[in-house]
């Protein structure tokens, strides 16, 4: 069986740069777990994210060695179209994800991209709503939502791709405290239904959800000690 | 834009497409005022029929004012012919002729905003639909969505920065033009900074969703001609040819 | 000096009933730090728009000292009090960081010894000497609001306003930024920070507001 994420000694870093941002990063992630990846701000987590996600090497490019398998496959012998039916990833900006005049366009955007029917879509749309609550909120205007209210949509348009593997880099930051709580809970409700979570943070209060928690540093991975990055 | 409530009445929009760019061809073609006018109260009679917001739209170019008041001086001097009205030494200053170009000018163009505004009355995902069903690669028509979307944020973002370059003590009133200008230059890099920064984002987020897959795009929307919009756009179409041909002959 | 709201109401949409800021009274020194709480949407953003004049109240006037501000351009609203938003790169604007501190000043008339001298001292304050012929936009988070700060202060004035300013901010940049600003107070330089960030607010300030629905719920002096 096949982890969802496995990363050996993955090392990059970006061609203009001398030094490796990542250097002989290793990850086992088990379906339905929540690992969360802290650090300081600069220090190499969104770029981790994008090596995750695939996004490096296949949109963004550098010196990169080692390998990321996504359910046992190698990001570098996947397009990103095969990678997106398995991964999903929110990012930070609320802004800057969405698109669309209404949130039912912006869910239904995914599927449509990949032929997927009308009635289907129809179902996911419901499902995906229904999973972040905000089925209420299905004909509105994603530009009128609060903040906390476009993750939700952002997330919701990532979920009805239907991928076992999410990835949220730094998804919380720009929220206030309720919305915080709130995607902190769904992010316990969707580890039940067996997604693999890797959230990537720089909030340490964040990461009551985590049932692991790593620490980027100096490009590795190390065990997060309460002691490690204290001031 | 204004997101309208599904109406069975609703026109497709790619009947209100064909519409106004027909309106639009015929303002650029005139240039007779005694055509202009014309079309241009054809226009708002269309508009309104629409329920546009065309007046709201008329009213953020307000500002504008002052260009179109300057054209009617620049067509009176250095466009000779007509008589003149107001004189200063040898320089026509005002001329019926200038009046007459200048006001010609200033209608084509709110001829031609005012039917756009028009387009405003569908929702960016039907504009899209309807552009993709017209067999425009979706990856171009989806643009037209991501306009919709992130033009009014930048818009208000550049009202931002310009208050906090305010804020910084510049007083704009008490500035010659010259460092006005200068002052205004400021905010080239921080929207061009922002609009980069945004597409990058953006872009990466909706190719993480499947933008470029290489599948068979489907539709959870799909948009039907009906008879109204075909009777529009045999209308406006036949219109269109009789009157320039009309108006050439 | 004395910022004071009398009977400040403001809607953010004209013919809206409700009004996001219902008759708000308060006064606030020029000393020490005050902060604005509240949920999403109760009107501390706005309150904090209205203090610096952004927006202009739809009832009700904003006085600095006795001065209404109604009348006053922003260019000497922003001599007294300073604005930073949340998002530092909102006020960015020059292709180096030096320029973004000088170049008002060179608009201002300023001697190129005076703005010089002045550049300097602010580069130094907020430990961006290292950082002063970098592109501005390739500046981490922190450092941005660094620079955004230092530009405002460059300008002089005897308050700031501060919105949000922990927003995606790390644990160590919130330490630097609490820093910064203690330096700011102790030069006399009152501030109100508008913040959901109860940690960070909690053992700093002086004064805590609570709006909720647009209305003063609670307002409490510590120490």
């Amino acid at each position: 069986m096949n982890l969802p994420i496995l990363i050996n000694d993955l090392k990059f870093k970006f061609s203009e740069k001398s030094e490796y941002l990542l250097n002989g990063i290793n990850l086992e992630v088990n379906k339905g777990e929540v690992v969360a990846i802290v650090g300081y701000s600069g220090i190499g987590k969104s770029t981790l994210c994008y090596c995750i996600s695939g996004i490096i090497p296949n949109i963004k490019k550098g010196l990169m060695s080692g390998e990321v398998l996504i359910n046992g496959v190698s990001t570098k012998k996947m397009n990103i179209s095969e990678i997106s039916q398995s991964l999903g990833i929110v990012f930070q900006n609320p802004d800057t994800q969405l698109f669309s005049p209404t949130v039912e366009d912006e869910i239904a955007f995914g599927p449509e991209n990949f032929g997927v029917l009308r009635e289907e879509i129809e179902k996911r749309i419901s499902e995906s709503l229904e999973i972040v609550g905000m089925s209420k909120h299905r004909l509105k205007n994603p530009k009128k939502l609060s903040g906390g209210e476009k993750q939700l949509i952002a997330l919701a348009s990532v979920l009805s791709l239907k991928p076992e593997i999410l990835i949220f880099d730094e998804v919380m930051s720009q929220l206030d405290n309720d919305s915080k709580t709130r995607i902190k809970n769904l992010i316990l409700k969707l580890k039940k239904e067996g997604k693999s979570i890797v959230m990537v943070e720089h909030d340490f209060d964040n990461l009551d959800v985590a049932e692991r928690v790593l620490c980027l540093n100096n490009g590795i991975l190390n065990r997060y000690n309460d002691k490690i990055l204290e001031i | 834009m204004t997101i309208l409530k599904n109406n069975s009445n609703q026109l497709d929009p790619r009947s209100k497409i064909i519409l106004v760019m027909c309106i639009s061809t015929l303002a650029v073609f005139f240039q007779n005022i005694f055509w202009m006018i014309p079309l241009f109260i054809f226009t708002l009679l269309v508009s309104i029929f629409f329920k546009s917001n065309f007046f709201n739209l008329i009213w953020k170019f307000k500002k504008f004012i002052g260009i179109f008041v300057a054209m009617i001086f620049i067509q009176s001097i250095f466009v000779s012919g007509g008589e003149e009205i107001l004189k200063i030494g040898n320089f026509t200053l005002i001329s019926t002729l200038g009046i007459y170009n200048g006001v010609s000018i200033i209608l084509r163009f709110l001829i031609i905003i005012v039917s756009a505004s028009v387009m405003a009355t569908s929702s960016s995902r039907d504009i899209v639909q309807g552009l993709y069903q017209w067999k425009i690669p979706y990856e171009i028509t989806f643009m037209v969505a991501v306009a919709v979307r992130f033009l009014p944020m930048l818009k208000e973002e550049a009202s931002d920065m310009f208050i906090s370059l305010q804020l910084r003590g510049v007083e704009l009133e008490k500035l010659s033009l010259r460092k006005k200008l200068n002052i205004y230059s400021y905010l080239l890099m921080p929207m061009i900074a922002s609009v980069i920064g945004k597409a990058g984002e953006l872009s990466l987020a909706v190719e993480m969703r499947g933008l470029r897959a290489d599948y068979k795009r489907t539709s959870f929307k799909t948009l039907k001609l009906r008879f109204n919009d075909y009777i529009i756009m045999l209308l406006s179409v036949s219109f269109t040819f009789l009157i320039l041909f009309f108006y050439f002959f | 000096m004395n910022i004071s709201l009398k009977d400040v109401s403001y809607n953010y949409e004209k013919n809206n009933l409700i009004p996001t800021i219902k008759n708000l009274n308060i006064d606030i020194s020029n000393k020490g730090f005050t902060a604005l709480i509240g949920s999403n949407g109760s009107g501390k953003t706005t309150i904090g728009k209205l203090m610096a004049g952004i927006l202009k109240p739809t009832k009700g006037n904003i006085f600095y000292n006795d001065e209404n501000i109604k009348n006053m351009s922003l260019g000497s609203i922003g001599k007294n009090v300073g604005y930073i938003f949340q998002d530092p790169e909102r006020q960015i604007f020059a292709p180096t960081v030096k320029e973004e501190l000088t170049f008002v000043l060179k608009i201002k008339g300023f001697s190129e010894e005076e703005i010089e001298n002045k550049a300097e001292k602010m580069l130094l304050k907020f430990r961006l000497s290292h950082l002063k012929d970098n592109f501005p936009f390739n500046l981490s988070r922190g450092e941005k609001q660094r620079l955004a700060l230092a530009a405002v202060l460059i300008n002089s004035p005897k308050f700031l306003i501060l919105d949000e300013p922990t927003t995606a901010l790390d644990i160590r940049c919130k330490e630097e930024l609490k820093d910064i600003l203690k330096n700011l107070l102790n030069q006399n330089i009152g501030m109100l920070v508008i913040s959901h960030d109860y940690k960070f607010i909690d053992n700093f300030a002086d004064r805590v507001i609570e709006i909720s629905g647009g209305e003063i719920k609670n307002d409490h002096f510590k120490k």
